[in-house]
């Protein structure tokens, strides 16, 4: 990856396609899509659901591979890259943030934000540290021994932001992060990830349905039945 | 390191299920230990009693007898006689010393009680023949035995029964209404290697069992001590030779005596403990594998219930090689602490082994932590399918696991 200045990571997908095959049957869900996402930029993508817009952000988040075509991260193509590589790539330059949360069950708030840098073998007491900072930023700074059975919607996906910003990515990947919130929690839960991004510059993808979230973003794309709707 | 603490971390958050499933391990753990040691207190026992008889010893026995050993006392025939032991004590330059024997069972009274037991008609030097020792008294010599005298030697155990507490030795007792007077006291000698207890007999002069009590003129055996242990197999033959010679045993014919030597007796039932031992640990082994393949039920449970778990991991950066070490890390702790405690049980068990049955069970040191080692190796290696599909989930689908 080349770096200059600007901390945010650009993607390009480059003619991809993700078929599913399920007991035989082809289902593509992405027949083709070529996007470049600028560094710093907060591009929303919308569509309906099962138009291929979450497919669109794993493959640029390299939870999934494409079938064809390839996702660059700058200049480097790192589809083709094997399983443990692109754990890396997803540890130390994508954060994600789900629709329903996905934080581990039995697992405290801190524990959940630390998790990230865990995996990047960073010392307990700096993990600890930076964990308590990022849940003091997004609002959860006196939650952090409860466990994420114990929180609201809004606050779990709070800690969800918090864990995503934990080391620091370049990218950061929000598939509905509204979607399972009431109105309140949702915008701000929107208004801190917004927020979040204008600071820092990162990179934000964002995908979801509703046309008033996109209406925040710097650009919108619209993905219909597995293809890109005009730019 | 921080994955060990990880896996370390998930067991504790599910800490029942974590006792539940170690708990084969512990019953397969605890169950090698005490089964190995309790064969291992066989072998010593073996090995003491016949260390009690003397390594020196050889047993010749009348009648013909099957080549299997461990018949001793069983001839019934009639052929051996006094001259015999007192030729191969003569003749046989590697044995040292000899006796003839014979016994039979008989009602033993005292004035105040009375006591069913051997006994056993020797000659004066049996004694020494058996390497074995007086507690009080003396022994009969060569004009008791020539003048079939009524004296008596008792065993510890007869003893205490006919007089308690109390000396016996210069008293009478009775041994089927004639009377015998006590002139010595045998020390505790313990089981012999055919189960019965030594302490248990009365021992008189054999002239006196031959002709007042049993009216016979033959013995039952007569015990050869060879010069020393290395000296036993030249000692055998040169016992064979003679008797051949005196009982007329034609070249190549099948003679009407047996020799034993306690040596071989004693490497047979070395071998037959053995083979106990391997025997209980490869019983107590499996159960050890049954508890192997309880970890293995509950981790590949455990895996598909934390399937979307995993999911999240992988996609904030776990490798595969992380997942694959959590889940190792959890079977391999599994495995190991319940081995810990199976060994520290195991230990326990052969402690209460010893104290309330009296089984000289050792402890296997060795063998324990050879068997928690195992265990270890056996939960890792159960843990290893569970932990490899772990791995190779893929992130996407488990993430949308349900």
């Amino acid at each position: 990856m080349q770096e200059d200045d600007r901390p945010g990571l650009s993607v390009r997908l480059d003619a991809v396609t993700k078929i599913y095959f399920v007991s035989g049957e082809e289902l593509p869900a992405i027949r083709g899509i070529t996007l470049s996402i600028d560094k710093g930029e907060a591009l929303a993508v919308v569509g309906s659901s099962g138009s291929g817009k979450s497919t669109l952000l794993h493959l640029s988040g390299l939870l999934d591979r494409p079938t064809t075509g390839a996702v660059f991260y700058g200049d480097r193509r790192v589809d083709h890259l094997p399983a443990s590589d692109r754990a890396v790539l997803r540890n130390r330059s994508v954060g994600f943030v789900f629709q329903n949360f996905q934080l581990i069950p039995r697992t405290t708030a801190i524990e959940n934000v630390e998790m990230p840098l865990l995996y990047r073998g960073v010392s307990a007491r700096e993990r600890r540290e930076r964990a308590r900072e990022l849940l003091t930023s997004v609002g959860m700074g006196d939650r952090e021994r409860h466990f994420s059975s114990q929180l609201s919607g809004g606050q779990q996906q709070r800690v969800a932001i918090a864990r995503a910003l934990a080391a620091s990515p370049g990218l950061l990947l929000a598939d509905e992060p509204t979607g399972n919130l009431d109105s309140r929690s949702a915008s701000s839960v929107l208004e801190l990830l917004l927020g979040i991004q204008e600071r820092s510059r990162m990179t934000l993808v964002l995908v979801t349905h509703d046309a008033e979230v996109a209406r925040f973003a710097t650009r919108t794309v619209r993905v219909r039945d597995g293809l890109l709707e005009g730019s | 390191m921080l994955l060990v603490f990880l896996g370390l971390k998930a067991l504790l958050r599910n800490p029942y299920r974590s006792i539940l499933t170690s708990l084969g391990i512990v019953i397969g753990v605890l169950s090698v230990i005490v089964l190995v040691s309790i064969g291992l207190g066989a072998k010593a026992l073996v090995l003491q009693s016949i260390q009690n008889l003397g390594p020196n010893l050889l047993v010749v026995i009348p009648g013909s007898v099957t080549d299997s050993g461990a018949q001793v006392g069983g001839g019934t025939d009639t052929t051996l006689t006094v001259d015999d032991a007192q030729a191969i004590r003569e003749d046989c330059p590697d044995v040292w010393n000899a006796s003839g024997a014979l016994r039979t069972a008989a009602q033993v009274q005292s004035p105040q009680s009375n006591w069913s037991t051997v006994i056993l008609g020797a000659e004066p030097n049996y004694l020494p023949v058996r390497d074995w020792h007086l507690a009080h008294g003396g022994f009969f010599g060569p004009e008791e035995e020539a003048s079939a005298a009524r004296v008596a030697v008792l065993g510890r155990l007869v003893a205490s029964r006919l007089f308690g507490l109390s000396n016996p030795v210069g008293k009478f007792i009775q041994i089927n209404h004639s009377p015998f007077r006590v002139i010595g006291i045998l020390s505790s000698k313990g089981q012999s290697p055919m189960g019965m207890n030594q302490d248990d007999m009365v021992v008189i002069p054999l002239s006196t069992l031959q002709s007042q009590i049993m009216g016979v003129t033959y013995v039952g055996v007569i015990l050869a001590a060879a010069g020393s242990p290395d000296r036993v197999d030249d000692a055998k033959r040169e016992i064979r030779d003679l008797l051949r010679l005196r009982h007329h045993i034609p070249p190549g014919g099948r003679p009407d005596f047996d020799i034993q030597a306690l040596s071989d007796i004693a490497r047979t039932a070395n071998r037959l403990s053995l083979i106990l031992t391997v025997l209980l640990a490869l019983i107590a082994s499996i159960s050890l594998f049954v508890g192997g393949i309880g970890i293995l039920n509950i981790m590949l449970v455990s895996v598909r219930e934390r399937t979307r778990e995993i999911g999240i991991r992988m996609a904030i950066g776990a490798r595969p090689r992380d997942i694959l070490l959590q889940f190792l890390t959890e079977s391999a702790a599994l495995s190991f602490f319940g081995g810990l405690a199976g060994g520290v049980f195991g230990i326990l068990s052969i402690l209460a082994i010893r104290s309330f049955l009296g089984w000289p069970a050792p402890i296997p040191w060795e063998g324990s932590l050879l068997t928690v080692a195992g265990a270890t190796i056996l939960g890792i290696l159960f843990g290893l399918y569970p932990a490899w599909r772990a791995s190779r989930l893929d992130p996407m689908e488990a993430l949308r696991y349900e």
